[in-house]
This record gives C-alpha cells, sequence and structure tokens, in this order.
C-alpha cells in the first residue's frame, strides 16, 4: 500500500512531464496519420489509375518503403537528410519518417479497396454517362471509403505504437519521458506500466473513433 | 616516366590544392562557430542518473551536464549558455559526425574502435565496478564478502558478460541478474542478495540519495575512461575543450568540478597540491 502512494506521490510530481510527453506523443500521430493519409490516397489513386511508369515509380516507392523497418527510415530522415543539405530536427525528421510509412500502407490500402469494387460499376456509370470523376467521386469513392475504414484504423494505430521509436533520436515523446522519470526514481515497473496503459487508451480512442465514423458512413440496410 | 610539363604542373597544382584544403578548414575551427553563435550545442542523454537525468521540474542534469556547463563557461564566462541536444546512447557517434552537436559528454567508455570515428577529450572520469553492501549487513566489506566464498549471492544486471564481471572479483559468489537497476537494489534491501555489484557511478550516486543506509565494499574493478568526445580533424576545437576540462580538473574550475562531483558523488576532492604541477608527478 505504501508502495503503491509512493508511486502516486511520483506520478503526481511528473504529472506535467507525462502530459507533455503523452501530447507529443498525440501530436506526433495525428501529423503523421494525416499527412500520410493524404499522401497515402494519392499513392492508391496513382497504383490503381496512374499510366505504366507512374505506376511502376510509385510502386517501387511503396515496396521500397514496406520493405524497411520504421527505425530504420526514422535514422534515415534524421542523418541522410541532412547530409543532403535539407536540415529537419528531430521532431519534423521523425514526422516525415512515420508519414512516409503510413503513406505506403495508406497506399497499399487504398488500392485494395478500390481494386476490390467490381468492374461492372464503372461500366454501368460510363453507361449512365458519367464521367471519370463523377464515377470516382459518386460511385467508387464512397464504397472504397467504408471498405478501408477497419484496415485505416488498424495502420493509425500502428503508428501510435511506431512514435516511440523517435525517442532514440531524441525527440521527448511519452516513451522517452516515462524513462527520463525512472532514471529518477528507479520505478521501472510501475511506470512502464502507467505508459502502457496511456498507449493503450491513445490506441482505444482511435479505435473507438474508427467504429464511430463506421457506424456514420455504413449503408443501412 | 615522362609527364609532359604542362601535366606535371597540374598534377603538382592539384596535389597542393588538396594538400592545402585541410588548412583552410582549419582557419575556421569549431571553436570559431561556437564562439559566434553565442552557445554550445551540447549532446547527451536525458535517462541516467547520475549522468544525464531531468529533474522533477523538468531540467537537465548531472556529471555529464556539469562537463558541459564548465566548457561553456570557459568559452562564454555563463555555464547556461547550452543548447542540449537530447540522443540515445547509440545516437551519440553519429550526431558528432554528422555535425548536430559541437560536443557530446554522455559517459562515453573510451575505446580504440570509437578514437577511429570520433577525437575523444581527455577523460574526465574513471568508471569501474564496484560493490554496495547493506550498511547493516552480515559483511563489512569486500575482503569478508571474498572470505565468505559461495554463501554470498550477488545481484547484478542481466548482461551476457554478467557472471565473468562478478567472478572476476568474487570468484565463488553466486551471481543473480535482474532485469533493471532498481530490482538489484531491491534484492539488497530485501535481503536476496549480500551485494549489488554495478558501475561505482551508480552506486555513489544511489548511497547519497540513500544516507547511512549502505556503504561501499572498498573494492572497484573493470577500469574505463570517460571522455567527451568531437569531430575528428579540428585540433583547434579539441584543444579547448581538453584545455576547459583539464583546468576543472587542476586549475581555476576547479571548485567548479569538486561541487558537481560532490553533489552527483557524494564525495568531496582534495584540491590538487600546489606547486609542482600534479600533471607530472
Amino acid at each position: 500500500m505504501n508502495e503503491f502512494l509512493a508511486f502516486l506521490d511520483q506520478v503526481w510530481l511528473a504529472r506535467f512531464v507525462i502530459l507533455r510527453g503523452l501530447g507529443l506523443t498525440v501530436s506526433i500521430s495525428l501529423l503523421a496519420i494525416a499527412l500520410g493519409s493524404v499522401l497515402g490516397v494519392l499513392v492508391g489513386l496513382a497504383l490503381t489509375y496512374g499510366n505504366r511508369p507512374l505506376r511502376f515509380v510509385v510502386r517501387a516507392y511503396t515496396d521500397f518503403i514496406r520493405g524497411t523497418p520504421v527505425l530504420v527510415l526514422v535514422l534515415a530522415s534524421f542523418y541522410i537528410l541532412s547530409t543532403i543539405g535539407i536540415e529537419l530536427n528531430a521532431f519534423q525528421a521523425g514526422v516525415f519518417a512515420l508519414a512516409v510509412f503510413c503513406s505506403s500502407h495508406v497506399g497499399e490500402i487504398v488500392r485494395g479497396a478500390l481494386q476490390a469494387i467490381p468492374p461492372g460499376q464503372t461500366e454501368a456509370a460510363k453507361a449512365i454517362g458519367l464521367t471519370f470523376s463523377q464515377t470516382f467521386t459518386s460511385v467508387l469513392w464512397p464504397q472504397a471509403l467504408r471498405q478501408m475504414l477497419p484496415t485505416w484504423v488498424n495502420t493509425a494505430a500502428e503508428m501510435v505504437k511506431a512514435s516511440t521509436l523517435l525517442s532514440v533520436i531524441g525527440v521527448a515523446e511519452l516513451l522517452l519521458r516515462t524513462q527520463e522519470i525512472i532514471s529518477r526514481n528507479f520505478m521501472s515497473l510501475e511506470f512502464y506500466f502507467l505508459a502502457g496503459l496511456l498507449y493503450f487508451a491513445i490506441n482505444y480512442a482511435i479505435e473507438r473513433f474508427g467504429k464511430y465514423v463506421e457506424r456514420k458512413v455504413s449503408v443501412p440496410s | 616516366m615522362a609527364i609532359p610539363f604542362r601535366a606535371h604542373a597540374l598534377l603538382l597544382t592539384t596535389a597542393m590544392m588538396v594538400a592545402a584544403a585541410p588548412a583552410v578548414a582549419q582557419d575556421k575551427s569549431k571553436l570559431d562557430e561556437v564562439l559566434e553563435r553565442g552557445h554550445l550545442v551540447l549532446g547527451t542523454g536525458s535517462t541516467n542518473a547520475p549522468w544525464h537525468f531531468k529533474s522533477v521540474d523538468d531540467k537537465l542534469q548531472g556529471f555529464d551536464v556539469d562537463m558541459g556547463r564548465i566548457i561553456a563557461k570557459s568559452l562564454f564566462g555563463d555555464p547556461d549558455k547550452i543548447e542540449y541536444v537530447t540522443q540515445s546512447s547509440d545516437a551519440r557517434i553519429p550526431n558528432i559526425t554528422t555535425g548536430k552537436v559541437d560536443v557530446t559528454c554522455q559517459f562515453m567508455t573510451v575505446t580504440g574502435e570509437r578514437a577511429q570515428q570520433v577525437a575523444f577529450t581527455i577523460p574526465y572520469y574513471r568508471e569501474g565496478v564496484g560493490l554496495m553492501l547493506k550498511a547493516d549487513g552480515d559483511y563489512a566489506d569486500y575482503e569478508a564478502l571474498k572470505e565468505a566464498g559461495s554463501s554470498v549471492t550477488v545481484s547484478v544486471l542481466q548482461n551476457v558478460y554478467a557472471e565473468d564481471m562478478v567472478h572476476a572479483a568474487l570468484p565463488e559468489a553466486s551471481v543473480d541478474q535482474y532485469e533493471s537497476v532498481d530490482l538489484i537494489y531491491q534484492a539488497l534491501e530485501s535481503g536476496r542478495s549480500d551485494a549489488v555489484a554495478t558501475d561505482q557511478s551508480s552506486l555513489a550516486w544511489y548511497m547519497t540519495q540513500n544516507p547511512d543506509r549502505y556503504r561501499d565494499a572498498g573494492y572497484g574493478w573493470n577500469p574505463q575512461s570517460y571522455s567527451c568526445a568531437v569531430a575528428r580533424g579540428d585540433q583547434d576545437w579539441l584543444n579547448f575543450v581538453n584545455t576547459a576540462l583539464h583546468e576543472a580538473m587542476t586549475g581555476v574550475e576547479f571548485n567548479f568540478y569538486a561541487d558537481s562531483f560532490k553533489t552527483w558523488f557524494g564525495k568531496d576532492l582534495q584540491p590538487p597540491q600546489i606547486g609542482f604541477p600534479v600533471e607530472y608527478k
């Protein structure tokens, strides 16, 4: 009991530090997910509708990024970009790496969702005289969006977890903050558990949000 | 082989230009760059007490941080003119070689392999493994532990070399490995082990935090030197950092160094003997 009170005392002392770490983790994740999704949709469109050379380039991009560990992407954005004159600070480099990683996954999700729609629908749309962009916005995209939501939520949760890797390049996100606190009070099990709980809370919130959107956009049956 | 005169001259000029290039680079030392900038960019960690860690009010502190402050003080007369780059241990060398920091002070063990990649300053601390006992425990010191032989249990951090490390000092002791620092201390506290073996600096810090409850067994082994490090090829800057550290250990800034030593390791240092320089004894 006493130990638990001592732990609560330490949590109270470190409350702002934990909140700052949590805030940074959330902002890194949201930025990476938002940028990655925008870029990923473009990647997905290029993979589905691009002409042959464009498809080849984008295919190479997604395969290369998806085949690279996130940690390597993080380190590369921080160290290699600076040698070619692009000076990103640790936060920017981290968000960039995660967004790039996210985009390759979202790209594949979008491609999969679009290709899963039976070709008959495009043909039907053509038959009633819709242009390609009309077909896309009112026939294909709404269906694809519903298809890809669950996997997209999955990718978003992955991004939150991958944000812990940014501690390696010195971004003071939740995990690094937790380690800083532990190095002062040696309560490793307790504080790692707390961090785990907070990560779970973030991901649970994302999952609930995904479910909410799914319900909102589902076709009433 | 006869090389036509013109080609010869060209080769010579090229060779001279190549040879002159480092000299040109030396013209503009990191020292001038730092002075112009007005603050030092110090690479260090934030997760290892008492070397580099955060205080309750979220300020970076520790012995490594103080070494950086000593350098900043000799640069600007103000130990606070520092921009910290917090980095993991893995990032120490890359951040130096890619110029993201001016100098790194982060309990960096000097090894021949690392010295090929970065330039080490003079050492500012000699680390070693030590043994910590309970103040009211069964064993008085290292000799008592050694005599007790196999009835002694030592708690250590989990590591491939943990057994060998302990057996180098206590050949017969049984070794219990734990996953984190708090657990090796807890083992001693609860009586599951008779001694803790880990870095002497960590032990010194722990004993400073918990006065009168523990004592040092009075034996150290596995020596290693801790130095700051800078990029290779800038002798001017290396000399400056060396001078700053050297004078902190032996000269005008001795009190700064000694205060820091007292704060983080709980030991008072004797001022260097006045008269003939201690370095040449």
